[in-house]
């Protein structure tokens, strides 16, 4: 029996030190939230100005002729893959890995720790600069624009709320003509539509990317702290189990060396 | 002097919000100079310094990495991807 009750105490000792670490990972994700979710504001507001004029540039009769309207039908499906830094986040990295498991063929850029590792590359979600977004948004444009990518597509989360995340794929380029654009009549574009759209696309594209990065952050953080938040009380759960199997050990041992005791002493 | 409501935004959030007099840039036709009233259009921007005279008379000067000035009926917004004071 005291054999039992070591091992129950080791177990109890092993579960609250988890229990201690879900707790802290758990407030480190609440502390990031607020901040994450006012970086994924602000880039958001900025992607949709930029939307607004480029959706109403594309539904221009002058820019049908843009690279970045055609079709490049041949050419490759790119995917930007955004998944998180750390694990233990609940369904956030496993949800973003089966949607893009379902493009095979495509070529994946990722950005995250846990995407680098399973596609290569070095980019951080956390600290994604816009510099970087800038980098990889030029290169993807200059090779859109050669006929080399068909399509581009973006894998990321998309933030409900703070209990609900999904991750989704949008297609950024082909640009899309919308059916009803903004009218833009009065509006002058120096020097012409064409130019301005084809200036415009890599910085929309940009922004796509840091609103998809920031968004993914923020439903990460927060997928975070639901795990945890359930994490700890399994390990609460758990622990209470666990005493209570340790104290019912206790207890029969004691009632047992009475029992000897008073067995030996021939009462 | 009249003056309008300029926006300088980038994708970590807005950089300048508030009343200039005048924004001068270097679009991708040359330099240009944004004033209140200014008829609506939108250009390009090359990499360039970008001067804002605001409301109080002072001048304020910044570095952008290229982008894009959309000038509204009553607003200014210059949108960019790289932009420092």
């Amino acid at each position: 029996m005291g054999l039992d009750t070591k091992k129950l105490r080791n177990r109890i000792k092993s579960v609250d030190s988890t229990l201690h670490l879900t707790t802290a990972m758990g407030l480190v994700a609440s502390s990031k939230i607020r901040r994450a979710m006012e970086a994924m504001a602000k880039s958001r507001e900025y992607t949709e100005m930029l939307e607004k004029v480029v959706s109403s540039l594309s539904a221009n009769r002058e820019c049908e002729k843009s690279a970045y309207i055609q079709n490049h039908e041949g050419g490759k499906t790119c995917i930007i893959v955004i998944a998180g830094d750390r694990g233990l986040a609940g369904g956030y990295n496993s949800n973003v890995f089966r949607l893009a498991g379902q493009y095979s063929d495509a070529e994946f850029i990722a950005i995250g720790k846990r995407a680098c590792d399973r596609y290569g590359g070095a980019y951080s979600a956390e600290h994604f600069s816009f510099e970087q977004a800038s980098e990889i948004s030029k290169e993807l444009c200059r090779r859109f624009t050669e006929g080399e990518i068909e399509r581009l597509g973006i894998i990321s989360t998309e933030y409900i709320s703070m209990m609900s995340q999904e991750s989704r794929i949008d297609w950024v380029l082909p640009l899309t003509r919308p059916e009803k654009a903004e009218d833009m009549t009065g509006m002058i574009f120096e020097p012409d539509e064409l130019t301005v759209l084809e200036k415009a696309v890599p910085l929309y594209v940009c922004g796509r990317i840091v609103a998809a990065v920031r968004e993914s952050f923020a439903s990460e953080v927060a997928a975070r702290r639901c795990a945890m938040d359930s994490a700890g009380k399994n390990a609460k759960q758990m622990i209470d189990d666990l005493q209570l199997a340790y104290n019912r050990a206790r207890q029969s041992a004691i009632t047992q060396e009475i029992t000897e005791i008073v067995a030996g002493s021939g009462m | 002097m009249n003056t309008f409501g300029l926006i300088i935004s980038s994708p970590d959030g807005n950089i300048f919000e508030g009343e200039a007099i005048k924004l001068s840039v270097r679009g991708i036709e040359g330099e240009l100079a944004v004033m209140a009233g200014h008829i609506p259009f939108i250009t390009a921007v090359k990499e360039c310094d970008c001067r804002i005279e605001l409301a109080d008379g002072t001048e304020k000067t910044g570095h952008t990495a290229g982008g894009l000035l959309n000038v509204a009926k009553d607003s200014v917004i210059l949108l960019s991807d790289c932009f420092n004071w």
